[in-house]
């Protein structure tokens, strides 16, 4: 092809619009175009609005509303790293917004999980939910029964107003933690200080892109973009996964590695470097401590063959991948969550990191280790900070484990959790060991959950209030990977009676109080807006070169000097420097260096690995299940390797059980040799008319790390072992 | 030679996010189960190393529309710049075009009991815009083109994509490139 791609765009673009014009298309409607009828006078106005679902892109999104009704979402294209585009599941914003399934008002069930529903008025539901959380205190003397579980279903930052709502009732248990990605985060934490990821954008300058354990044309897909600028600027791209993913299929090379074993594979990798002396010198003598710690142990204890025997990558490849990445600067990992999901995880992402460290890439534009940042999260949290009302019972929240929230609520004594609150969170769907979860729900005296669809959790509540989508209600919203700030504004009139986190902490504040005087400190009223501007401080609006942060309605904000993470090489360890040797580690019980750790295998019993990762169409348990996802894919699939098929003679298509000591999932078998053979694969997501749950099979294992930085330790979720056979 | 409005499918950008489809359902509100730009995967070995690689396919817009030529009662027309529309309140919902059209495109709306299909956006063309779907692909892997001043260069077909002689439909294709499984 002769013809460069850009103006050969252009010219595409050109052409069309040239032709459309001397044509006579307006003569028929057609199916589709038909807009709102009618009025002859209709209304049509552009609104910002931000996606806050817990995905890197956290995109900026221009909302079309014509006459009050959203027409079509669309990228903002002032945001430069969401360029103009939304991903899958930003395209279905508005059937999220009008489907028939939303929850439209407060609703009582009558016997939890008999469906028997019955409509009620936000006054009845405020009045139920403040006398049974009255009745606690009068019963327990304070307000720790009752428990919350919030998470990751919203990240706008105004919906920390439910966090605000609990404070402003007094001491209450409270899940803490994060599932999905906390080893990282202490593998980062114990190395760096914290986590800091260059800007994404960056990744265009890059020589060498390992993509390790991160599958973004799925889960970021505007990433892709820059790594293909980086490939068009002559980049060589390397996957490093278990399954070879959509975006290995973009890549020059794909090594595929024995699932949990990241870190043998780059410890074997630094005694390639090590041997060769390929390493920096001098910015290790520089910049780090514990480097000479660190080459003893490679020295030691670790040779390529090891590495090959664990990893299942050939010697050959190690040196290879060792070499290029050692010598071709700027080279750029990136660092996945679903390769920290494991019981030896976080050592994995600490071995991960110091291939960076001992190459000079830290701090090198391109370069780099980049896992996450929270950087410009630096907000007021203005909806969330609340004093407890005065003469409350107690000093402190009490902290109960998400990641083992089913048996921890269970476990609770002194006073037992008797009231689960739940929003922006499924977790009877989404957390593992279903069948305990369920059980907690039926132990609670009362359960509210707020939510948009009736889910799984839904299903096991007493009450629930409707929730508003982001474009029904303002906030602002940042990203843990890019750097841009956008405002999200109301684009259209709440629908039905639903209303948002911050609404329904002031309802329920009005009420408390009207019930009881001075038993919630929650204001009763408030502008949302106004509230928004509440989140602002003098810091973050230097960060984002903002005067005001009313300045945020001509468009995103990015924040500035985070081209690259780590260049002045200031990291915030205890030492200073980053820190090979952490003595931080040693506290939390891990060696104080990058070692590996064994990872967790196979029985006898259960011979195969189950890695259960996001799904294209879906975060956890958000999308898949509405209609419009259900017309590109409505059934689910465990994937497996078609010589472990033949062993267990299952074909294409055959029905199979998935299964372990606590579970199974029955699913179509879809055979495929880009995993491997000893490990299948199913997607976390749900569907909504079928029993389908891979959590079903799921423990609640906690990974190495995750205390320090968020309280708890992740999930090994990938540390999950399963049997086949055909049904 | 005249205008043939079609579209490029540069299957070595696309990295099968889907969201074409759903920018397609998004932007023309289309009935819930009715979809008019699909994602299919390649057949993993059909380049020799097995792959996860795609293709996204719409209406093809041929220079032989088969569904044209099935419809009874002359609800599709060939526009003078190639674009194939069906026009709806002509569409008695007989379906003939379902089964006529190699590339199973036209949709059969149950509700409306009529079928529908992408019509190139030429609204949006003419308003100087891309089509919903090339304008929302965050990889730049689908595009309007006039294939009769493409030149070659480009594919006419990948592997799944039925004998283009049918109906010699108005779509290029760049092939994806495989990668190396070390
Ligand atoms: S939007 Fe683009 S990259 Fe995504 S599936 Fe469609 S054509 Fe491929
Ligand atoms: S792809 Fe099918 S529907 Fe489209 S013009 Fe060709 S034959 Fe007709
Ligand atoms: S051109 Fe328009 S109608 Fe055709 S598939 Fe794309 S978005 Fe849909």
């Amino acid at each position: 092809m002769n013809v460069k791609r850009r103006t050969f765009l252009k010219g595409a673009a050109v052409t069309g619009a040239l032709i459309g014009l001397g044509s006579t298309q307006t003569e028929f409607p057609f199916q589709g175009l038909m807009k709102a009828q009618g009025s002859g006078e209709s209304k049509k106005a552009v609104f910002q609005n931000a996606c806050p679902r817990n995905c890197y892109d956290t995109c900026s999104m221009l909302t079309t509303v014509e006459d009050g009704v959203i027409q079509f979402v669309e990228g903002n294209p002032q945001n430069t790293y969401t360029n103009g585009t939304v991903c899958v599941k930003g395209n279905v914003y508005p059937r999220t917004v009008y489907s028939p399934d939303r929850i439209k008002y407060p609703m009582r069930q009558k016997g939890r999980g008999t469906g028997n529903w019955e409509r009620i008025s936000w006054d009845e539901a405020y009045t139920e939910i403040a006398e049974n959380i009255l009745k606690i205190k009068k019963e327990y003397g304070s307000t720790l029964p009752i428990c919350l579980n919030k998470y990751s279903g919203n990240f706008e930052i105004m919906h920390y107003g439910i966090e605000g709502t609990m404070s402003s009732l007094g001491y209450t248990s409270r899940a803490t933690g994060t599932p999905c990605w906390p080893a990282g985060i202490d593998a980062q934490t114990f190395d760096f200080g914290t986590i800091v990821n260059s800007d994404p954008e960056q990744m265009a300058k890059s020589k060498y892109i390992i993509l390790w354990g991160v599958n973004p044309a799925w889960t970021g897909v505007h990433s892709m973009n820059f790594i293909e600028q980086a490939k068009a600027n002559g980049a060589k791209v390397v996957v490093i996964d278990p399954i070879l993913t959509n975006t290995a299929g973009k890549a020059h090379e794909f090594i595929q590695i024995k699932s949990s074993t990241d870190g043998a594979l780059a410890l074997g990798m630094a005694k390639y470097i090590l041997d060769n002396e390929l390493y920096d010198g001098q910015w290790l003598a520089n910049n780090s401590i514990g480097y000479k710690e660190f080459f003893g142990y490679v020295k030691n204890n670790i040779t390529l063959e090891w590495a090959a025997e664990k990893t299942g990558v050939r010697v050959e490849v190690i040196e290879t991948l060792a070499r290029e990445y050692a010598t071709t600067k700027p080279a750029n990992i990136w660092i996945g969550y679903g390769m920290q999901r494991h019981t030896n995880g976080g050592q994995n992402v600490r071995a991960i990191d110091a291939l960076a460290a001992i190459t000079g890439n830290v701090g090198l534009e391109g370069g780099g280790a980049n896992y996450a940042q929270l950087d410009s999260w630096g907000f007021n949290y203005h909806a969330m900070v609340h004093p407890a009302p005065e003469g409350s019972e107690g000093e402190a929240d009490r902290a109960v484990n998400m990641n083992n929230f089913a048996a921890d609520v269970l476990a609770a004594q002194d006073p037992p959790i008797k009231m689960l609150w739940i929003a922006g969170r499924n977790p009877v769907q989404q957390d593992p060991e279903t069948t305990l979860i369920k059980k907690a729900f039926r132990e609670m005296d009362f359960v509210v959950t707020v939510d948009l669809y009736m889910n799984k959790t839904v299903e096991l509540s007493d009450i629930v209030l409707p929730a508003t989508t982001p474009f029904e209600t303002p906030g602002v919203n940042v990203s843990y990977w890019h750097y841009w700030m956008t405002l999200n504004e109301r684009a259209i009139k709440p629908l039905h009676e639903t209303k948002s986190d911050v609404e329904i902490a002031m309802g329920l504040s009005a009420k408390m109080n009207e019930l009881e005087s001075g038993s919630c400190t929650y204001p009763t009223s408030g502008d949302l807006e106004e509230w928004v501007g509440k989140e602002f401080n003098d810091t973050i609006l230097e960060q984002f070169g903002l005067e005001k942060w009313e300045d945020l309605k001509n468009g995103p904000a990015k924040m500035k000097n985070k081209e690259v993470a780590w260049k002045d090489g200031d990291f915030r360890t205890p030492s200073k420097k980053y820190e090979l040797y952490s003595e931080e580690a040693e506290k939390f019980g891990h060696h104080p260096l990058p070692v590996y750790v064994e990872e967790m295998k196979s029985t006898e019993e259960f011979p195969y690995r189950c890695i259960t990762p996001h799904w294209k169409l879906s975060i956890h348990s958000q999308f898949q299940d509405l209609d419009w996802m259900e017309a590109i894919s409505d059934k689910p699939f465990v994937e497996m390797h078609p010589d472990l098929a033949k062993r267990n003679n299952i074909n294409e298509g055959d029905l199979v059980k998935v299964y372990n000591e606590i579970g199974y999932v029955t699913v179509q078998a879809k055979l495929t040799k880009t995993v491997q053979v000893e490990e299948v694969v199913m997607y976390e997501t749900w569907y909504k008319n079928l029993n389908y749950n891979v959590n079903y099979t799921v423990k609640a294992i906690p990974a190495d790390m995750g205390k320090k930085a968020t309280g708890m330790p992740g999930i090994a979720f990938h540390d999950n072992f399963v049997n086949i056979e055909k049904v | 030679m005249g205008t043939k409005m079609g579209f490029m499918v540069d299957s070595n950008r696309c990295i099968g996010c889907h969201s074409c489809s759903m920018a397609c359902k998004n932007y023309n509100q289309l009935n819930p189960d009715i979809v008019w730009r699909t994602v299919y995967d390649i057949k993993e070995d059909a380049y020799g190393q097995p792959t996860r690689i795609t293709m996204s396919l719409a209406c093809n817009h041929c220079e032989e529309p088969a569904c044209k030529e099935a419809c009874p009662t002359n609800a599709y027309e060939k526009r003078a710049d190639g674009i194939v529309i069906h026009h709806e309140e002509r569409c008695i919902g007989c379906e003939m075009c379902v089964y006529a059209c190699p590339y199973n495109v036209p949709q059969f709306d149950k509700e409306k009991k009529k079928v529908g299909k992408c019509h190139l956006c030429y609204e949006r063309l003419d308003e100087g815009l891309s089509p919903a779907c090339v304008s929302s692909c965050p990889t730049q892997a689908i595009y309007q083109i006039d294939v009769s001043t493409i030149g070659d260069g480009f594919e006419n077909s990948l592997p799944g994509f039925p004998d283009p002689k049918i109906t010699k439909p108005s779509v290029r294709f760049i092939k994806p490139s495989i990668v190396k499984k070390l």
